[in-house]
């Protein structure tokens, strides 16, 4: 791996973080403008530093992203749940393919599929992508298919009849292959063929000629531009991998309608207009095509009039032909007829401005449609005998028909039909009505695809010149005060202090031998004064380190909003996660164990206990639910409690569970308390789920959550109140690495006992000590403690001492008392904890080693497992 | 071999792939009397329609492939389409 992908990797993820971590928040309060701008710059960022690997898939579907939160940061859209959803999908694959990165240096073989699918399920947010992702790609008026008018005339003649007759939606589609295509095993000319669709295709050179002698023949430099007559997502499709460098552009068939030839003044058409004119006024469209097929022999085929003939012939010759096209074209003819020689300009056919020749994606020609239909109204409005009124209705009724089927709307069945014929009877008012609503319809639509693009443009003009500056000054300040280690290399450091702690502890050895064997108790005081300045300076070194380890427990606090809003979408429960003290900091190895347990609780609490909308209405409580994460210090404990205001542990039906399950006789059940009943959801194999569901209930308990927190040394205790909710409360050590236990001496042999379980030690006299049958036991105010002997639990060697008074360990075991029974009590002291490896590993009663400072191996009992 | 050069022509046979770019720009070079057979071709990579149409070298015998036929070999046949209108 690359230096440079080895500094992406870590850079991505916190990025990817950011921006899911915004979302959520951003979700709940979709209208904060910073949070907007936090989640799109991370998103901007990523894709800006992706791109310097070769990762297209995940460049492209950032891309997507960024695309669809500029959408929101220009209030185009509105964050909704589904787009989040799809929005944290994309981060998901995102972060899944960082980790493939990490691992294998590359991305999965399905990544380009998967990042077009995702891409095209982010941009099916933005109203009109296709206006975004031209704008975003190519910023050039080369994006719009404005070169329509390049294609062969008879390919569009072609293509605009069909799609008049009812062929599929025409699709401009522009590809400007990359250099480097070639190399990358791509042949773009030969996709071209595989679109059934395809009814127009040009391939020219990209740049001017290269001669021959200088040409690299592995260096594409075509391009492609072709008309295509079939569902876009075929295309896209087809042209997956190499999206980014295909435009594909929305035709409506009046833009095909673009006489090309020469503007001379053939002279040889007296009269056409006025002729044709009344022709048309008079719907008379099959005389006028004879006129024109007549007009065409005399013309020479070569003249922009004559293309521009052959295009009339075409509009003429649709089932329901539009007036307003042909009226156009009529014109436009006339216009070129008139002008003096050598000065006709080629003249506007349907719309005045130029831009409106080729108008955007999904954007038929509207100001069009609104005139045509002011123009109806206008027919509708004027006077006339039945018989003329008949005719003219028609006409309407054909022209209204052929807009709506141009413009892909529809009214409701035979309405305009019916409508049209009460208009032909002399009650135009249903017809009025129907084209002032289409007319209102036209404006709307005219308004919206207009002002897309103008309210896209500070958007764009944004992420390319203010982002850059931003984040720069951010990161260059961060950098200044955070250094990026590798948590191997701590961990390294710490067992060197550790190393140093434990050697340390060898001098005041070293001064009792230099006073005891050599005499010289000056030289022992020294060696004091000195262990006392090297034991300072080594406490501080530990207390560094180990803040360097420590972690806010917002490390595994900040998944769970994620957790807490999927599961809530989920189940249809309203739940609001209350997240409190996450910056308590705690071990690393202690916050990394705690993140399946917490999980596992925060799961539990909402399937099991919190209820539906319903019963928690029915219940006078308010409708959204609360779970709250609590993380603070006591001591030198974290103290991490999960609650909710869910419905509670009922004990009654934990007993009988359990009572049935056999996990417990009927006396102990009927004797039990409500607590001591609750705590029995820690047993293995207990479930009161009564389904299985998807999220919990899968066969593992909370007996789980219990064992986790045990292997680090915490406890976990429940309590909760019927119909109130529940709190589970973790109490876990600060740090791990060095432990704080009891030596004891047990045979010979030195032992210690983690301090945290140590209850008390008492010394018995022998006389108190009750035999009852093979075990002992004492009472300790005014409890029965049972005891047992050290030397036969790790069955020493030795007969146990005869004495008066017995030693007693007074310990706590999985929330019983046990009494344990030693030969001397030592001091308590600090060691650094290490495993049992090796062939040791599987040793059971033991949770570690440790060294003395006299060189002597510690063993560190592990009494739960001892017991 | 799916190009078959001869010193003056170069018949191009079934499908003829990126790998004949390089032979066939050295063909091309060899000199302007050559002429280029298309009529048995099935697959034309973009590379060699791209040198197909920088050198416009003779054509003789039209592709019986269909998409070769409508696509490329009017651009080869057809007046120099090259220029400044292609710019667009």
């Amino acid at each position: 791996m690359t230096t440079l992908l080895e500094r992406f990797i870590p850079e991505a993820r916190e990025h990817l973080e950011n921006a899911a971590a915004g979302l959520l928040k951003l979700e709940r309060d979709p209208s904060d403008e910073a949070l907007v701008n936090e989640v799109f710059r991370s998103v901007h960022t990523l894709k800006g530093a992706s791109g310097l690997f070769d990762v297209p898939g995940l460049t492209r579907l950032l891309h997507a992203g960024e695309d669809l939160l500029g959408a929101v940061r220009a209030s185009v859209v509105t964050l909704d749940p589904p787009m989040a959803d799809a929005l944290l999908d994309a981060l998901d694959r995102v972060s899944a393919w960082v980790d493939e990165l990490q691992r294998h240096g590359r991305l999965p073989d399905d990544a380009d599929g998967a990042s077009v699918d995702l891409s095209r399920r982010l941009r099916a947010f933005i109203p009109h992508a296709d206006e975004i992702v031209t704008a975003g790609a190519l910023a050039t008026p080369a994006a719009r298919a404005d070169w329509l008018a390049e294609l062969p005339e008879a390919d569009r003649l072609t293509a605009f009849a069909e799609t008049l007759a009812g062929g599929p939606a025409l699709l401009a589609v522009s590809y400007v292959p990359d250099d480097g295509c070639f190399y990358r095993g791509e042949d773009p000319f030969n996709l071209f063929p595989r679109l059934p669709g395809l009814r127009s295709l040009q391939i020219f050179r990209r740049e001017p000629f290269v001669p021959l002698a200088e040409t690299d023949p592995f260096q594409s430099a075509l391009a492609f531009r072709a008309l295509v007559a079939q569902p876009r997502a075929a295309v896209e499709h087809l042209f997956r991998y190499v999206i980014e460098q295909v435009v594909i552009v929305a035709v409506p068939p009046e833009a095909l309608v673009l006489p090309v030839g020469d503007l001379v003044n053939p002279g040889a058409l007296p009269h056409f207009d006025g002729d044709a004119k009344r022709r048309l006024a008079a719907r008379d469209f099959s005389g006028l095509r004879i006129a024109v097929a007549a007009l065409l022999e005399q013309t020479d085929a070569r003249l922009w009039v004559a293309s521009a003939l052959r295009w009339l012939d075409a509009i003429l010759a649709a089932q329901l032909p539009n007036p307003i096209w042909a009226s156009a074209m009529i014109t436009a003819i006339a216009e070129v007829n008139a002008a003096p020689a050598g000065e006709a300009k080629a003249p506007g056919l349907f719309a005045p401005k130029p831009e409106d020749l080729a108008p955007p994606a999904d954007a038929p020609d509207r100001p069009m449609a609104a005139r045509v239909l002011a123009e109806q109204m206008r027919i509708v409005a004027m006077p006339g005998d039945p018989e003329v009124l008949q005719r003219r209705m028609a006409a309407v009724e054909a022209t209204v028909g052929s807009l709506l089927s141009s413009l892909g709307w529809s009214v409701r069945d035979g309405e305009l039909a019916a409508a049209t014929a009460e208009a032909a009877g002399g009650m135009p008012e249903k017809l009025r009505e129907l084209i002032t609503g289409l007319q209102v319809r036209a404006e709307r639509a005219a308004d919206g695809p207009e002002a897309v693009p103008a309210s896209m443009a500070p958007l764009l003009a944004t992420s390319a010149t203010a982002d850059p500056g931003q984040p720069a000054a951010g990161d260059a300040a961060q950098v200044a005060h955070v250094l990026k280690v590798d948590q191997a290399k701590v961990d390294a450091l710490m067992n060197l202090i550790a190393e140093l702690v434990v050697s340390k502890n060898s001098l005041p050895f070293l001064a009792k031998r230099a006073e005891d064997v050599y005499g010289s108790r000056e030289m022992s005081r020294e060696i004091k004064d000195q262990y006392a300045i090297i034991d300072r300076l080594a406490q501080e070194m530990q207390r560094a380190i180990m803040d360097v380890r420590m972690l806010p427990v917002s490390e595994v606090f900040q998944r769970f909003p994620r957790l807490v809003r999927d599961l809530s979408r989920k189940l249809d429960k309203q739940i609001e996660l209350r997240i409190v003290g996450e910056d308590t900091a705690a071990d690393k190895t202690i916050i990394e164990s705690l993140g399946d347990p917490l999980i596992h609780l925060v799961r539990n609490a909402i399937d099991h206990g919190i209820e539906t909308p319903e019963q928690r209405v029915d219940a006078g409580k308010p409708e959204a639910a609360m779970v709250q994460l609590k993380a603070f210090q006591e001591g030198d404990q974290v103290i991490i409690e999960v609650s909710d205001d869910g419905r509670g542990i009922d004990p009654v039906a934990i007993r009988l569970k359990a009572f049935e399950k056999g996990m417990i006789t009927e006396e102990k059940a009927d004797t039990m308390s409500d607590q001591d009943s609750i705590n029995l959801i820690f047993l293995p194999g207990f479930s009161t789920a009564e389904e299985i569901s998807d999220l919990s209930g899968r066969g593992v308990g909370t007996d789980v959550v219990r064992t986790a927190v045990e292997k680090i040394n915490g406890q976990v205790t429940v309590s909760s109140r019927k119909g109130e909710g529940t709190l589970v409360r973790l109490s876990l050590p600060l740090s791990m690495a060095v432990a704080r236990v009891m030596m004891v001496e047990a045979g010979d042999a030195l032992f210690a006992v983690p301090m945290d379980s140590v209850a008390e030690t008492v010394r018995v006299p022998r006389s108190r000590v009750r035999r009852i049958k093979r075990s002992e036991a004492f009472v300790l105010r005014d409890a029965i403690v049972p005891l047992v002997r050290l030397q036969d639990l790790l069955e020493l060697p030795g007969q146990a001492a005869e004495v008066d008074e017995e030693a007693v360990l007074v310990a706590r075991v999985g929330g019983a008392i046990v009494g344990i029974v030693v030969d001397r009590f030592r001091e308590g002291i600090d060691v650094v904890l290490k495993p049992l490896d090796g062939v040791l590993a599987g040793m059971r009663g033991y949770s570690g080693s440790a060294l003395l400072g006299d060189g002597r191996v510690l063993l560190v009992l592990n009494l739960k497992e001892l017991l | 071999m799916a190009v078959v050069f001869t010193t003056t022509r170069a018949r191009f046979e079934d499908v003829c792939t990126v790998e004949e770019a390089l032979p066939l720009l050295e063909f091309l070079r060899s000199g302007d009397d050559v002429e280029v057979d298309l009529s048995a071709c099935t697959y034309l990579h973009t590379a060699l329609i791209q040198l197909l149409l920088t050198a416009r070298p003779r054509m003789t015998g039209s592709p019986a492939d269909p998409a070769l036929a409508r696509w490329v070999a009017p651009l080869l046949t057809g007046p120099n389409i090259e220029g400044d209108e292609s710019d667009g």
